[in-house]
């Protein structure tokens, strides 16, 4: 008993040994599978069978403020040939008349056609490049050639679509409307495209798919994986007609003095709406094109526009008057060691507060500012950021210039730090940063954030709207602002930018002329400036504030701010007002021309009497008449023009489908 | 009441094993068969909703099951194989054809494939015979007769045609094996296997140049000794040869294209992806691609593919493989095993022989399965299309399998009353 107990027991275990071999077996199989071919079955899994797709989502395009397009996304066609699928017979009948549409079409000889193809074939190129960047209807003109018409297969013709982005205003403001970066395509960084690309993007969907043939994927089931969002629409402030303006004004400006960069800025004053921007840097072969966003980036020292700035301060602080009488000696002055020189041979001597800034003194305006703040530097500094001027406007787009105003214990701070920053030196600033300011004194006294964007909207809902932004509820009292704005306009009237004096239209406005790279080698032998302006207009009651800043103009045409952008900002500030139309209400129109009202009562009754009669047209309007008879169904030959005198086939006559009937016109 | 009494003493781990890989087996089909069709998850017409309704079906067939008298399925079990066989052969005149296989009584919406339902007749029927006093499995007579018993049901399936399901019957060596049957048959099922792979492997030539070096070594090593007869070995070596050819012939003039095919590519011969093997090579990409820990729940993308064909059903598995990954898939082959193993342990604790012969018939018809499938699925086996127990999409499959097991714990449940 005990032996049979023990050959049942190894009974069992054999038959359970060779259960757990077989399930050893499975084990290492999975093992095998999933680690040591791993792998290899995942690259199979990813590549061969399924694979996402990327559906893009449409980019939300960029308007100007009146629904203009400055930005929108165009798809593109791209026309390749697969030279081996079509068959020699095919190839030999339809490449003369194929060639001869293409050469039609693009402009190059049908030989030269004929050979591309000949040699593909020879070569096996399965992708020649026909044509790119077709339009749509481009595109379906060229599947209807000859041979292309025959399709993929027999014809061997490829489409590829891409997406590209378009700017329909074409180069003007094409900085600031901004681009892709052209090294990653899809990658939106500069501009308004970089600024609000979380709007304009939107989210991309996904598509799984699986391969069915050759280069051909089958939609796994009927519904995205994940729907693509399509982005919002950005409507920004930009005014296709101030920035049309701002850009020839600029343009022309530039080439005139063959400056090396310049920029402008237009604003609305109560909204902070940014109007314009305009880019412009010279190439080498001296022509112009929107280089880089110095209007934002750009970070300079401002000169004598800056001086408004200083001045304000003193008058805010209450340490002049704008009557106090200032010493600016003969045209040469010491400060610490250093001359400060105006540009006047000779000097303005002895001259009131207000007078120092209407005609630009440097030394004017560096003694109040030392003469009040020597012993007490901060306290200027301190007016100077309570304007927000040493930081940052925080704008969306991308790259804004820091602002830098030493203070003392600043690396950049001496005892001639204050007079110079007095008359826009040892500082920097953007011309945006500048303008804002500018516009502050304009909008009386509020300092509101200059903005790019009014609006977010999907399709046409309103997704966001933007709101003016106050930096500052008041910048200085009320006296403060009447005074400076009175010297702003006085500067237009009779000081340094009296040649911009209109007697049609009031601008006020602050020209500047700063020295720069003065701290090279050779400067003295080749002068280099940057030329501004800022200002605003109407000056009683502004509507828009401007900068205008040229980089290094040349100096053998002039250097002068009145000279070399006072003009720009006088051309725009003039254009915007006269090209503004004034809106004229016309009363509704309902006027009805008797004779129409007759000939088209007329032509009605002679439509509703359709039957197998010729109908009477004599007297009818031609055009009339050739309708009536093709609708019934004849044909119609006419010869002159006008109302019909005679037909052809007598009034009440029967006729056939298509039966020509003549009609004199006279 | 002895059922009562009964109830008390199921095997509750068993039980839980059954749960646990049918719950298992439906978050897979559930996997498996979504697409986007379905309205809500209330759809009659959709896979996993099925195998839903199947599933609770089967609790009532399993209370039915149990509620029967353990005596019941022993007194009558010549009766429920008789009717059995009368279902198989039926199916020549009324089944129908589907996808190629007349295996199927179609009655309304359902159909029935009594196969499934065949092999707890035959284990029930084994039992009765083996189990009975005059039985000694050691007579050859008796070992005819009972391969006789096991033969009739798989021979009825094998022109549906359903080699895969008869081929399950093979199982049944294994308690004839636990009764007493010589390991002789064991070991010759073994070596003829192990003959018909080679030879395919291999070919005719160098098989029978093995068998001959092989003899000749096992002959010069014992030639010694007083019985070698060279005549016995010269016979031995020339049956082998004999069979070696014989498979030859068999696999090129007997078997059709696809199975030759299928057993080309598991033995190497053979590689093209996309033709023959595809459904194994679909099947090992879903499973290789899942890793250590797969891609999750219905997030596998073959699986979402419907790369692998069949997958709600014979290649169930590979949707494990796919979405739980390496670990999951162990999970479920532990499961397996566990279930066996317990089964087995069920059937040597049985108190009288027909009860031990019903359990190792049903650990063995498990494991069969468990591992032809499973071997099918992951590239080691050729395609056999059997279905994966308790989780392959089927009510047939999973009420045959259920009516199997739970026979099995009814019967132990009464083991405490006979004591």
């Amino acid at each position: 008993m005990a032996t049979e107990d023990k050959n049942i027991l190894n009974r069992l275990y054999i038959i359970a040994g060779c259960m757990f071999v077989f399930a050893f077996a499975v084990a290492f199989k999975l093992m095998n599978i999933q680690f040591v071919e791993g792998e290899k079955y995942r690259d199979l899994a990813q590549r061969n069978t399924t694979k996402n797709f990327e559906i893009p989502a449409n980019r939300g395009n960029v308007y100007a403020d009146d629904g203009s397009l400055l930005a929108t996304s165009v798809p593109k066609y791209e026309i390749r040939f697969d030279a081996v699928t079509v068959s020699s017979e095919d190839f030999k009948e339809h490449l003369v008349p194929l060639s001869k549409e293409l050469s039609k079409m693009f402009g190059r000889s049908a030989s030269y056609y004929q050979q591309r193809f000949r040699k593909a074939r020879a070569d096996k190129n399965r992708y020649l490049l026909v044509a790119k960047n077709l339009g749509y209807s481009e595109y379906i003109k060229v599947k209807s050639f000859p041979l292309f018409n025959k399709g993929p297969y027999r014809g061997g013709f490829i489409m590829d679509q891409h997406t590209v982005r378009e700017h329909p205003m074409g180069k003007i403001g094409e900085r600031l409307v901004g681009s892709q970066n052209k090294n990653e395509p899809g990658v939106y960084e500069v501009g308004f495209e970089g600024a609000f690309n979380q709007y304009l993007q939107g989210k991309n969907g996904r598509r799984l798919k699986q391969k069915i043939a050759k280069g051909q994927w089958k939609p796994v089931s009927d519904n995205n994986e994940i729907e693509p969002q399509d982005g919002y629409d950005v409507i920004s402030t930009i005014n296709v007609n101030i920035q049309d303006i701002a850009h020839h004004a600029l343009l022309k400006q530039m080439e005139y003095y063959e400056a090396e960069h310049g920029s402008v800025i237009v604003m609305e004053v109560k909204t902070g709406e940014i109007k314009a921007v305009s880019n412009l840097g010279r190439t080498k072969q001296g022509t112009y094109y929107e280089k880089l966003n110095y209007a934002v980036g750009e970070s300079h020292e401002p000169g004598s526009t800056f001086k408004v700035m200083a001045f304000m301060a003193a008058l805010e602080d209450k340490v002049i008057d704008t009557s106090t009488v200032i010493d600016t000696q003969n045209g040469t002055k010491r400060f610490y060691g250093r001359s400060i020189t105006d540009s006047r041979r000779g000097g303005y001597g002895e001259i009131s507060a207000a007078k120092t800034l209407e005609v630009s003194s440097n030394i004017g305006l560096a003694t109040i500012i030392d003469e009040a703040y020597a012993k007490k530097p901060q306290k200027f500094i301190d007016r100077l950021n309570s304007w927000n001027l040493n930081s940052k406007i925080g704008i969306p787009i991308l790259g804004e210039g820091k602002p830098m105003i030493p203070g003392p214990g600043h690396e950049n701070w001496s005892k001639n730090a204050l007079p110079s920053i007095a008359y826009g030196y040892n500082l920097s600033l953007t011309p945006l940063q500048t303008l804002a300011f500018y516009n502050a004194i304009a909008n009386d006294g509020v300092m509101v954030k200059p903005r790019f964007i009014k609006e977010i909207r999907k399709w046409n809902q309103e997704v966001e709207t933007f709101e003016t932004e106050v930096i500052n509820e008041k910048i200085c009292s009320d006296e403060t602002l009447r005074q400076i704005q009175d010297i702003l306009l006085n500067i237009v009237k009779r000081g340094t930018g009296e040649r911009l004096y209109s007697e049609y239209f009031s601008m006020a406005g602050k020209t500047g002329t700063a020295r720069t790279e003065y701290w090279l080698p050779g400067w003295e032998k080749d002068r280099k400036y940057i030329s501004s302006f800022a200002g605003y207009f109407p000056a009683e009651n502004p509507k828009y504030s401007c900068i205008v800043v040229i980089h290094k103009p040349s100096t053998k045409k002039g250097y002068y701010g009145a000279d070399v952008t006072g003009p720009v900002f006088k051309r725009i500030a003039q254009k915007i007002f006269t090209d503004s139309p004034r809106i004229a209400e016309i009363d509704e129109v309902d006027r009805v021309d008797e004779a129409f009202a007759s000939d088209f009562e007329n032509y009605y009754n002679e439509v509703q009497k359709t039957g197998t009669a010729v109908p009477d047209v004599s007297g009818m309007a031609g055009m009339d008449a050739v309708s009536l008879l093709e609708n019934m169904g004849m044909r119609v030959e006419i010869k002159g023009n006008g109302t019909v005198a005679s037909q052809s086939i007598e009034p009440g006559a029967a006729f056939r489908k298509r039966q020509i009937i003549q009609l004199m016109l006279k | 009441m002895t059922g009562n009494r009964g109830f008390v003493k199921l095997d509750w781990l068993t039980i839980f094993l059954y749960f646990a890989l049918v719950g298992i087996g439906w978050i897979n089909i559930y996997s498996a068969s979504l697409d986007d069709s379905a309205t809500s998850f209330f759809d009659f017409s959709q896979v996993y909703f099925k195998q839903l309704v199947w599933i609770c079906l089967s609790l009532v067939l399993i209370i039915f099951i149990l509620a029967i008298e353990a005596k019941f399925y022993e007194r009558f079990s010549s009766i429920i194989y008789l009717v059995s066989l009368a279902s198989l052969l039926g199916l020549f005149v009324l089944g129908k054809n589907i996808n190629g296989a007349t295996s199927w009584y179609v009655l309304g919406g359902f159909s029935i494939q009594p196969a499934e339902f065949a092999k707890a007749a035959t284990a029930l029927a084994l039992g009765k015979y083996i189990g009975d006093m005059q039985t000694n499995i050691k007579e050859f007579k008796h070992q005819l007769r009972a391969f006789v018993i096991i033969a009739l049901p798989a021979l009825f399936i094998i022109p549906q045609p359903d080699p895969g399901s008869a081929l399950v019957y093979a199982a049944f060596i294994f308690p004839m094996y636990r009764e007493g049957l010589h390991y002789v048959y064991l070991l010759l099922g073994f070596f003829l296997a192990a003959l018909f792979i080679s030879t395919l492997a291999f070919g005719v030539v160098w098989v029978s140049v093995g068998i001959l070096a092989i003899t000749a070594l096992i002959y010069f090593k014992n030639r010694k000794k007083k019985k070698t007869k060279a005549v016995n070995y010269i016979m031995a070596a020339a049956v082998c040869i004999a069979f070696v050819f014989s498979v030859q012939y068999i696999f090129n003039n007997v078997f059709e294209q696809r199975h030759r095919d299928r057993f080309n590519i598991v033995l190497g011969k053979e590689t093209d992806s996309k033709g023959i093997g595809y459904n194994t090579n679909q099947s090992e990409i879903a499973i290789g691609s899942g890793g250590w820990t797969g891609k999750g729940w219905t997030q596998g993308t073959q699986t979402k593919g419907n790369f692998v064909p069949e997958q709600q059903t014979d290649y169930i598995f590979s949707t494990v493989g796919e979405e739980w990954g390496f670990l999951g898939s162990m999970v479920v082959v532990i499961l397996f095993l566990a279930l066996i193993v317990r089964v087995l342990v069920l059937a040597e604790r049985q108190k009288n022989q027909f009860g031990r012969v019903y359990g190792y018939s049903v650990g063995a018809i498990l494991f069969v399965h468990f591992f032809v499938n499973i071997g099918m699925t992951t590239g080691l086996l050729p395609t056999v299309g059997i279905p994966l127990p308790f989780f392959s999409y089927g009510g047939s499959g999973l009420w045959g399998f259920t009516i199997l097991l739970f026979i099995l714990i009814r019967l132990d449940a009464s083991n405490s009353y006979y004591t």
